[in-house]
């Protein structure tokens, strides 16, 4: 392949192999009409206008856009005919793993390669740290988890892989030995959030995890579940302070006081498929002559596959480790969290270093897509919330989650911190204790599906709050009002609040809404029709910013006027390339005539170093490596819907505005001849663009696009602050108290209104799916409440009356 | 073994050996690089793979290629996603899903757009009339699984399309 600088820019190096990645672009079928394939150079672009999207004409016309789209032949420069491989997984994880019986595939169907653990030892394979566990189960081991690989099979033609697929569908393919029962070990990770308020709003807390640090508790049972109490023992001080503020707030709650009310629950949320409809799939060919490996791939997480793959071959054997491997991103790498970090590529990279000479794929199919892809945690949620009677205000708050992460860590840790932060969802409380642990299980691998531990946290909470206001009894929104955590206050952790949430208008908008304002009316009708009528609120709030996020981009014009724009982010079906392309527009005056997503590469040139973990880094190792002008936290994220289209474009746009205030502002003075102490020259915020003529504030002047170059990355990170963004819902239902069929559904959402960056109509998402396919909208989640219910109020009021 | 021929968006294939096991989404993919004709679910639940099938008679109806035998498509004549847009030019109801944002990541297009264009091609045979339109719409779309939209884009799309035409499609 002929290297250009838009298709190879070395990235980095690690462990000698050069890194570098390419855009997939201008593949065609053989005979086939040649056309266009990704977005930004049809010939005819909604986009343009403001009104499509950019990547509309390629998916209504089928063309090749996803990594599964993509063969051998379509790759300028690869070998024309493509292998084919598929995984073998465990289907137990109680007994040992003793042997493969592969007796079934003979004659043609016989595989051409068969990778097995012993294999991945034998050449010198490591296994990231993120992905630490066994690729392949070894034999005579117990799987980690159901549908761990135990190998690979490859096979040379699509011919041989389709009949052996067959053959061994309903097989019995792996055999078992001794039964040890599901492999044990420690959490992925257990930490303890705990606040006490100082005596007043303007007083430090007492206590707070940003104050005096995060704690785990360190010290585990047999079983490997964590040891929450304040142990006697010299080690684990920290833990023990923070145990100790704990287990007086738990004894407050617990204590008998008429003037309080106290309700506890449990909660269980389900593990769930993130369902993306493309399975997951790759494409890769190492040319061994040349020591280079091609992969072609979709995730959302294009650096860490990089990375990744790099590390996993970097001290293989001199067979078996590339000098230089150049990764491939198609344009749509979203799966809801589904393709973060998933360990996926690492097998494509696999199957082509053990068949040398021959591109292979490896694509799952809908069943190895639910045996294996990551999950969503399921978590069960053990909470108790104290109210004061009088003033309808929350006194304390404690909660305990457990988080089924299943077979590997992948973001298990931060899964269980955000869901406990999340914990007390929007409202505010001077004391705070929640404990959470993300344990291992025999499960599918748990990772960083759309929401992570805020959903579930959060969820539950809106349900407790909903009994909460019952049992007081207090108006929902009332409720809400009275206890929302307004900006200057502090969250769980200690951070002060500081952003512009705006909750408060949030629930009073809900409250003027009909949907909340007709609801006793509504039952009332629905009593006399024979219909159930129930009418709720829900108030959340999600955090942003707060990780190892940040947003990688370069815009550059050519002499032609041509836009382009480089991104790291990838395309989750959001359409971040269109709200990237708009955003770009509104400094540049046209939409780009290239659009690249997932391009990590964009700070090249300016060869930029990390060091760190960017979720635990000091201040002052932060601070002492930022002296350094090239280090920063992190290089590039994966792509986040919390983060969603903003933060992915905020580089661009910034980008392009430094293109337009130092390049073309200047060049548009120069041509309307407006000097440097004409007042108009310090306008240029009020310049407008239309139909790609620049227009001065006044007098009339025009000035064409000029070129120049641009790249921006965007930061954020700061240890002690925290964004938050407030949602509300109001919602009604309606259901047939004969047939118990669900009638009408009713609801009406408010958030605050930011700047467009995408056409509102392309907002519409899946809660319309409910008014024309209830049954169809395979998202729902369900929340219930599990094992006992206390209500550990004495005076027996509201809440018993109310059999609660 | 069959020995296939079958018409794709007017070209005739063939005739080329295939295993009876063969399934013509895999044909389709793997042998002729027609991958807009997408691999969703292989158990025909999502229609993600769906193509048009054309009768002899001027009718036509969907049909999931993830579980149908290639072999079965034998003499047949089918259009695909790849298929719609004529001489550059995008169909109406391209158009129409793009300026409704009728879809999100796309993987799912390809068979709503099948399924919606042998709805128009229908109702422009046998008009029903507009109460009966949205029922029409519904009841032709379902069984096709989106993920990321929510389907009534989808559903307006398609509406707009038949009521910006009511004589050719409306009672």
């Amino acid at each position: 392949m002929s290297a250009s600088r838009r298709d190879f820019v070395k990235l980095l190096t690690s462990s000698g192999i050069a890194l570098s990645v390419s855009r997939l672009a201008l593949a065609e079928e053989p005979d086939f009409a040649a056309r266009e394939t990704l977005p930004g150079r049809q010939n005819w672009n909604p986009a343009a206008t403001g009104a499509g999207r950019i990547d509309g004409v390629v998916k209504v016309t089928g063309s090749k856009l996803y990594a599964g789209d993509f063969r051998a032949a379509d790759l300028p420069g690869w070998p024309a005919k493509t292998s084919h491989a598929m995984l073998i997984r465990a289907t137990d994880a109680t007994h040992t793993y003793d042997g493969l019986d592969l007796s079934r595939l003979t004659g043609a169907m016989k595989p051409a390669v068969i990778v097995t653990a012993e294999d991945l030892a034998r050449i010198g394979t490591r296994v990231p740290g993120f992905y630490a566990g066994d690729l392949f189960c070894p034999l005579r081991k117990t799987p980690l988890y159901l549908g761990q690989p135990i190998a690979l099979l490859i096979f040379e033609d699509f011919d041989a892989f389709d009949q052996a697929r067959l053959a061994l569908r309903d097989a019995t393919i792996v055999k078992y030995g001794e039964e040890t029962g599901p492999v044990t070990r420690p959490p992925y990770a257990a930490f303890r959030f705990t606040r006490v308020a100082g005596p007043t709003p303007d007083a430090p807390d007492v206590y707070s995890p940003v104050k005096n640090g995060w704690v785990s508790p360190g010290v585990f049972n047999e079983s490997q579940h964590p040891v929450w109490a304040r142990l006697p023992i010299p080690t684990g001080l920290d833990y023990a302070e923070a145990a100790g503020y704990g287990e007086d707030i738990r004894a407050e709650l617990a204590a008998d006081n008429p003037a309080r009310l106290v309700l506890e629950r449990q909660f269980e949320t389900q593990s769930a498929d993130p369902m993306f409809l493309e399975p997951e799939s790759g494409l890769a060919w190492y040319d061994a002559g040349r020591k280079n490996l091609e992969l072609v791939v979709g995730v959302q997480s294009p650096y860490d596959a990089a990375e990744s793959v790099a590390f996993l071959l970097g001290e293989a054997d001199a067979t078996h480790k590339p000098a230089r491997i150049n990764t491939h991103f198609a344009y749509m790498g979203g799966g809801f969290g589904g393709r973060d970090h998933t360990p996926f590529p690492l097998y494509v990279a696999l199957a082509a270093m053990f068949l040398p000479g021959r591109p292979v794929r490896l694509a799952n199919n809908r069943y190895e897509q639910f045996q294996s892809g990551i999950k969503r945690h399921g978590f069960s949620i053990h909470t108790r919330m104290g109210v004061d009677r009088a003033t309808g205000k929350i006194f304390a708050f404690a909660a305990d989650h457990v988080l089924h992460a299943g077979g590997l860590m992948n973001f298990s840790p931060h899964v269980a911190s955000v869901g406990a932060v999340a914990a007390l969802g929007i409202y505010y409380a001077p004391k705070v204790d929640i404990t959470t642990v993300s344990l291992p299980s025999r499960a599918v691998t748990a990772g960083s599906m759309r929401g992570y531990g805020t959903l579930q946290a959060m969820t539950a909470l809106e349900v407790l709050v909903d009994e909460m206001c019952t049992a007081l009894p207090l108006d929902p929104i009332e409720f809400r009002r009275r206890n929302a955590l307004k900006p200057g206050e502090r969250t769980i952790t200690g951070n002060t609040y500081d952003d512009s949430i705006r909750t408060s208008e949030i629930l009073d908008k809900l409250e003027q809404h009909a949907i909340w304002r007709e609801r006793a009316a509504e039952k009332a009708r629905g009593k006399e029709a024979g219909i159930l009528v129930g009418t709720g609120v829900a108030c959340a709030h999600k955090n942003y910013g707060t990780g190892a996020d940040c947003s990688l981009a370069a815009v550059e014009i050519d002499p032609q006027g041509r836009i382009a724009i480089r991104i790291d982010d990838t395309e989750m079906g959001t359409g971040l390339g269109t709200a990237v392309a708009n955003r770009v527009a509104a400094y540049l005056g046209g939409v780009a005539d290239e659009v690249a997503l997932a391009q990590i590469d964009a700070f090249g040139p300016l060869a930029l170093v990390k060091s760190g973990d960017p979720y635990t880094i000091d201040q002052k190792t932060q601070d002492a490596a930022a002296r350094n002008p090239r280090w920063v936290p992190e290089i590039s994220s994966a792509t986040a819907a919390s983060t969603g289209a903003h933060v992915g474009t905020h580089a661009a746009a910034e980008a392009a505005r430094v293109i337009f205030r130092f390049g073309l502002w200047p060049a548009a003075l120069d041509l309307w001849r407006i000097g440097p102490k004409d007042l108009r020259a310090a306008q240029w915020q009020t310049a407008r663009w239309s139909d790609g003529q620049l227009t001065a504030p006044a007098p009339a002047a025009r000035a064409r696009r000029r070129r120049g170059t641009c790249a921006c990355e965007e930061r954020r990170h700061r240890r002690d602050g925290s964004w938050f963004q407030s949602l509300g819902l109001v919602a009604g239902r309606f259901q047939d108290r004969r047939t118990k069929l669900d009638g009408r559904h009713r609801r009406a959402g408010a958030a605050p209104r930011g700047r467009q960056v995408r056409p509102p109509r392309s907002h519409r998402r899946q809660v319309s799916a409910d008014r024309l396919h209830p049954d169809r909208h395979h998202l729902h989640d369900e929340v219930r409440h599990a094992g006992p219910r206390r209500d550990q109020s004495r005076n027996r009021s509201a809440a018993h009356r109310q059999g609660l | 073994m069959t020995t296939l021929s079958v018409t794709i968006n007017g070209r005739t294939y063939g005739p080329p050996e295939v295993r009876d096991e063969l399934t013509m989404n895999d044909y389709l993919r793997e042998y002729l690089g027609l991958t807009g004709t997408k691999f969703g679910c292989g158990a025909a639940q999502c229609l993600s793979c769906a193509v048009i099938v054309d009768n002899h008679d001027g009718t036509s109806y969907t049909s999931p290629t993830c579980i149908v035998p290639a072999a079965s498509f034998n003499g047949k004549s089918i259009r695909t996603v790849e298929g719609h847009a004529k001489n550059g030019e995008l169909s109406i109801l391209q158009k129409a899903f793009i300026d409704h944002f009728a879809f999100q990541c796309g993987y799912c297009t390809a068979g709503f757009l099948n399924e919606s264009q042998v709805l128009l091609e229908r109702l422009a045979k046998r008009r029903v009339p507009r109460a009966e339109l949205e029922k029409t719409i519904a009841e032709a779309l379902d069984g096709h699984l989106c993920r990321c939209t929510g389907y009534i884009k989808y559903h307006e799309a398609v509406r707009d399309v038949i009521l910006a035409d009511p004589q050719r499609y409306l009672v």
